[in-house]
């Protein structure tokens, strides 16, 4: 058996006001520690008392999930938990095949978490990777203080039904020192039409400890509509370096919500990828917290939206200590009647000195129904610094289309390459070789 | 001494005693402190005005309470609406001969320099006091040549067709909060029409001065600019240091038809007292240019965003800003662009610098809307912080609906170089005076553009500031 039926199994009854209720009877159940516990009914109250995000706040002004049906998904839709690799959906097996035996996976279906491999090179080293229910479970001390510390339950309401409804989602543990050799995948995987998967993944790194974690957002099918409400809260210990890859390709019925946080301590190194290629709506919150002194973050992201698509990306880079170093860079590229924006804050707090960050957003439209939205920021309270950002917005570069014309290739081609060459910065940097060909194929089916 | 010089220095600390003076009240008219129906016609009958205006103020003063307050930018939660007077007249008409104007206050605008000023370097001199405008002149030989330079009521009253024709177009009165509340308690200002390919020479100046306490000023400018026509507008205000807040709110009108050109330089210097909530916009038309030239130095909050928006072909847009919080300041300044037409280009400068624990910003927006194809923009924000306890904010947005565009925005935020002062002291400049150059070296790019006269007291005001201060 290579694919499963489709198990989403309809509306929950009461609509998504009778989510928070049935989440926390589920949780009771599956045995969540008092604090989790404490945390969703928190939530809850906060998700009836929030409105439904709009332009009203000044994060959703120009995106609208007005259009979404909440009360016609199902949140808890079971996974079918899968005895090896080859009970999974066929759009995940496709992308580990090959290299399945090299790495830690995790592997979500709707709701449920139904596959968890490690490997004796994660074990060796007492690394901890499986679902995050079995780690409320069997590592609650190592989550407490940690899941919903970074993510702000009263953000928006839409972030408060993800910790009130939170299910499934992945768990790494990284001791202190540890150095993990091979790669850790984490699959969040959606059924057409109806599911809903609101994921907490939790990424720990110990003091000096370093690993690659790639998590990838995928789902089956065009028509209907779906939802993912996911969180990640990533920790980097001190002088610990972890590379993290967020890459986003739903199927054109998703909307993807993703709250993403992320602290990096003394000395700590991040190296933070992230692609939104996929998906209806698309917004995403990632933020950075430079919390010790010679913390830094290293951020590269891209977009690339055709059709209606519509993408929308917020980061903040925060430097709290002294000597910290933030990097940013967001590409973004539009054809068709696509259209993205791109919010991004670099604040250092008073105190912060000897701060370097940069931000820059580099844009690129196709045609001219395309819109880009481009909102760099700078918050500074610190004098002691070196703080820049650039954004540019324009198209193809007339001087570029006629050197490559003028040797021969046809004005179609020319762009190709020239558009291909514009996401190369971002594509370089992603960690696993296999990962980054097949969104490089992504692409160029893009392009067209 | 002379006008500009008076006009640009802004040493927060030296400011008390040049310009925080204050005349005994003795206004002809003060209404009652307050805001409502009967205030404003009360204010639209005090100046006998035809009655499409009065009902234009009335129906802003319910746009205006139905309004929210912005949410954003800097803290407007201490205006007391109800705690201000909204028309204090000063005197009984309008001179056009400084020895008509009453002696209180002609001391105070020949402290100010600006008598001197218009005999040396102007084309036309309006002073308003308080609401309305007591002094208003023009040189005759651009009166020949038609071109209006008057307050804003005079305008209406003396060309009311032409004034009504413009009047609440650039900006109308559902705007925003701020332009609801001028358009229905607006008093002073210029009126200024420029004819065809008529070319004013020298700048045409206003001074606004508030004098009484909790006041609130609210004139109007509204500049007509015709084809092939040009004008340099230069404005310039102080008030006196009130320990009560005062209420600065005025909106700026500007159409440049095809081929024109207006500057519009602004040096605001209101004590540390004044909430300064302005809106300027400019449209400009087929091959016209705007160019506002924005300093500012005073107001304990800043709210001011001069606009261009570019209707035709051709029509380039330009802020050069500066601003400079001290103590207790916010400015939160910036410009917008926006692309309404295709082949049109703009420019944004920005410099800031924040010390003494103030907060400096750049809020802005270029917008290039759908068909505004081969349009060319470029943002520069630059700031300096002098001190560990001083912030800095850029916030610029960029909407962009056309693919045949080329937009850039830049922003660095740095204190002084190290390596700077280093090259400097090593040529044996001390460090105040090595510091002063180089935020002096920071500012060049705008301060060039103003008048010699403002420049050179910009260069002075900033040498003051650095002294015995090294960030």
């Amino acid at each position: 058996m290579t694919t499963l039926p489709n198990s989403a199994t309809g509306p929950v009854t009461g609509g998504v006001s009778a989510w928070p209720a049935l989440a926390l009877e589920r949780a009771m159940r599956a045995g969540e520690p008092a604090w989790a516990l404490a945390q969703r009914r928190e939530a809850a109250t906060a998700c009836e008392r929030l409105p439904f995000p709009d332009r009203r706040l000044e994060l959703w002004r120009r995106t609208d999930f007005g259009s979404l049906a909440l009360d016609g998904l199902d949140p808890f839709a079971p996974g079918l938990r899968a005895r090896n690799l080859d009970d999974l959906p066929h759009g995940v097996i496709e992308r580990l095949a090959g290299e399945a035996g090299q790495m830690g996976l995790v592997v979500q279906r709707n709701s449920e978490v139904v596959l968890e491999q490690t490997h004796p090179a994660l074990e060796r080293g007492g690394v901890v990777l499986c679902s995050l229910e079995r780690a409320l479970r069997e590592h609650a001390g190592r989550l407490e203080g940690r899941l919903g510390a970074l993510i702000e339950t009263r953000h928006d309401q839409l972030t408060a039904l993800h910790q009130a409804v939170r299910a499934g989602g992945a768990f790494v543990w990284v001791p202190d020192g540890v150095e993990v050799e091979i790669p850790i995948r984490i699959v969040q995987w959606l059924d057409g039409a109806g599911a809903a998967g609101a994921p907490g993944t939790v990424v720990v790194l110990g003091r000096g400890a370093r690993a690659t974690v790639v998590e990838e957002l995928l789902s089956d099918g065009t028509e209907g509509q779906a939802f993912y409400d996911g969180g990640t809260e990533v920790f980097v210990g001190e002088d610990a370096k972890l590379i993290y890859g967020h890459m986003q390709d739903f199927g054109r019925n998703v909307y993807h919500y993703s709250n993403q946080r992320a602290r990096i301590e003394r000395g700590g190194e991040l190296q933070w990828i992230q692609t939104l290629l996929g998906g209806r709506m698309s917004k995403t919150n990632s933020y950075f917290d430079l919390a010790g002194p010679g913390a830094q973050a290293f951020v590269h992201g891209f977009m690339f939206g055709d059709r209606r698509q519509h993408f929308d990306l917020h980061t903040l880079q925060k430097h709290h200590a002294e000597h910290t170093t933030s990097d940013l860079l967001i590409k973004c590229v539009l054809k068709d009647r696509a259209r993205s924006v791109y919010q991004g804050l670099i604040q250092v707090a008073a105190g912060a000195q000897r701060t370097d960050a940069y931000q820059a957003n580099r844009n690129l439209l196709l045609s001219d129904t395309a819109r880009a939205d481009s909102i760099p920021g700078l918050e500074i309270l610190a004098n002691d610094v070196r703080c820049t950002h650039g954004a540019t917005i324009g198209t193809v570069d007339e001087d570029q289309m006629y050197y490559l014309m003028a040797r021969g290739l046809p004005r179609n081609d020319a762009q190709r390459l020239i558009v291909e060459g514009f996401f190369v910065p971002v594509l370089d940097r992603i960690p696993l070789e296999s990962v980054r060909d097949r969104l490089r194929g992504v692409i160029q089916a893009k392009i067209g | 001494m002379n006008a500009a010089t008076n006009a640009t220095v802004g040493i927060r600390d030296e400011y008390t005693e040049k310009y925080g003076f204050h005349d005994p009240d003795k206004f002809v008219f003060k209404i009652r402190k307050g805001l409502d129906r009967d205030i404003v016609e009360q204010i639209s009958a005090l100046k006998g005005e035809p009655a499409w205006m009065r009902d234009m103020r009335l129906k802003s003063l319910e746009i205006f309470e139905k309004k929210p307050m912005p949410a954003w930018g800097g803290d407007l939660s201490h205006i007391e609406f109800q705690d201000i007077y909204y028309y204090v007249k000063p005197a009984e008409q309008e001179a056009t001969s400084w020895d008509d104007v009453p002696a209180d206050m002609k001391r105070t605008f020949d402290k100010l320099g600006i008598p001197e000023a218009e005999q040396k370097f102007l084309s036309g001199v309006g002073a308003q006091y308080d609401s309305e405008v007591v002094y208003h002149r023009i040189k005759e030989n651009l009166e020949k040549q038609g071109v209006i330079f008057l307050s804003c009521d005079h305008g209406l009253r003396d060309h009311e067709e032409l004034f009504r024709e413009h009047f609440g177009t650039v900006i109308p009165p559902a705007d925003n909060k701020f332009a609801a509340l001028n358009t229905a308690v607006w008093s002073g200002g210029s009126f200024i029409y420029v004819p065809k390919g008529v070319h004013v020479d020298v700048p045409l100046q206003a001074y606004f001065r508030i004098n009484t306490r909790d006041m609130g000023q609210f004139e109007r400018t509204l500049i007509i600019v015709d084809e092939g026509a040009y004008v340099h507008y230069v404005e310039g205000c102080t008030a006196p240091t009130y320990s009560s807040d005062s209420l600065h709110s005025a909106v700026v009108e500007i159409i440049v038809k095809a081929g024109g050109r207006c500057r519009y330089t602004t040096i605001q210097n209101w004590s540390n007292n004044v909430y300064n909530l302005v809106t300027k916009r400019a449209m400009a038309y087929r091959d016209a240019t705007m160019e506002w030239v924005d300093g500012n130095l005073g107001s304990k909050l800043t709210m001011k965003f001069p606009a261009v928006h570019l209707m035709e072909p051709g029509a380039h847009g330009e802020v050069l800003s500066i601003a400079f919080a001290g103590r207790g300041q916010h400015q939160d300044a910036g410009a917008k662009m926006v692309h309404a037409a295709p082949h049109t280009s703009s420019k944004i400068v920005s410099k800031s610098i924040s010390k003494d624990g103030g907060r400096a910003g750049y809020r802005g927006l270029v917008r290039v809307v759908k068909g505004a194809f081969d349009c060319k923009s470029s943002v520069n924000c630059d700031a300096l912080i002098l001190d560990e306890r001083s912030r800095s904010d850029t916030y610029p947005t960029m909407e962009i609906e056309e693919d045949r565009t080329s937009i850039g925005h830049e922003a660095t935020v740095s204190k002084i170089g190290d390596e700077q002062l280093f090259y400097l002291m090593s040529r044996g400049v001390s460090k105040e005076e090595a510091a002063a150059m180089i935020v002096a070296g920071f500012i060049e790019p705008v301060v060039k553009e103003l008048p010699m006269e403002y420049a050179v007291e910009m260069n002075r005001l900033i040498q003051l500031q650095m002294e015995g201060s090294v960030g």
